[in-house]
């Protein structure tokens, strides 16, 4: 597994709104595994209670799976411009 | 020196073969001759392959109308081409079949089931000689990998 994003550049010019913003992605990791943990008991109990249907396991690789796209994540760029509007999105 | 040795020099000097060939027949030559496996010293396998997929849209400046055109630049690691392929296994029967009929409606022919996560590297591995280049109107689109 890669190691996760650090930080996320996002910038979007229009018309009517014009910003950009540095999303500090590594402030963010420590924020959702305190939310993992505190939720962790609920999880357990929702994927036991989810295992003789089959859909527990799923449950676990789709968490494991979207841990694992984030972490795919760094190096990620999309520029999007027109005449009127450009969108900037990169993820380092 | 061997007679294998001599006729292989003979066939560079005849210009039966190229610098390259002569090459790797000595050292398959040489490989027999210690005893070791005779097979081909190939170059080293190029270590990573490929990073990015990458998508340009760029303003085809032959165009008179080139100056409205879209511009568009996009960069995804192929790491998250990789997750997203094994994502595609925890997608459930129903939801595959309606995809695939969605494809089937659309004119592509294609079974969602028979992306396997072991063809994975394959298939990244292929992508590394693609390139598409496409010139439309005021438009030039290019996918290619780096």
């Amino acid at each position: 597994m890669n190691r996760p994003p650090m930080l996320m550049h996002l910038k979007i010019k229009g018309e009517n709104a014009n910003f950009g913003l540095w999303l500090p992605l590594f402030l963010l990791i420590p924020l959702a595994l305190a939310v993992l943990i505190v939720l962790s008991p609920l999880i357990l109990i929702g994927v036991l209670a989810l295992w003789p249907s089959g859909w527990g396991k799923k449950a676990v690789l789709v968490l494991w799976a979207a841990i694992v796209s984030f972490c795919s994540m760094r190096g990620l760029k999309v520029d999007v411009k027109n005449r009127r509007e450009s969108v900037y999105i990169s993820v380092v | 020196m061997t007679e294998n040795k001599k006729k292989i020099l003979e066939m560079l000097a005849d210009k039966k073969i190229s610098i390259d060939d002569a090459y790797r027949l000595l050292n398959v030559v040489d490989a027999g001759e210690s005893g070791q496996e005779s097979t081909p010293k190939t170059e080293p396998e190029i270590k990573g392959g490929p990073r990015y997929l990458r998508v340009t849209v760029l303003p085809n400046a032959d165009h008179e109308d080139a100056a409205r055109a879209d511009r568009v630049n996009v960069r995804v690691p192929m790491s998250l081409i990789r997750a997203g392929i094994k994502l595609t296994s925890l997608i459930p029967p129903e939801a595959m079949d309606k995809m695939n009929s969605a494809l089937h409606d659309k004119g592509i022919n294609f079974d969602m089931r028979s992306v396997k996560s072991e063809d994975i590297e394959d298939l990244i591995a292929a992508l590394g000689d693609m390139e598409v280049d496409v010139e439309s109107g005021r438009e030039k689109i290019k996918v290619f990998v780096e």
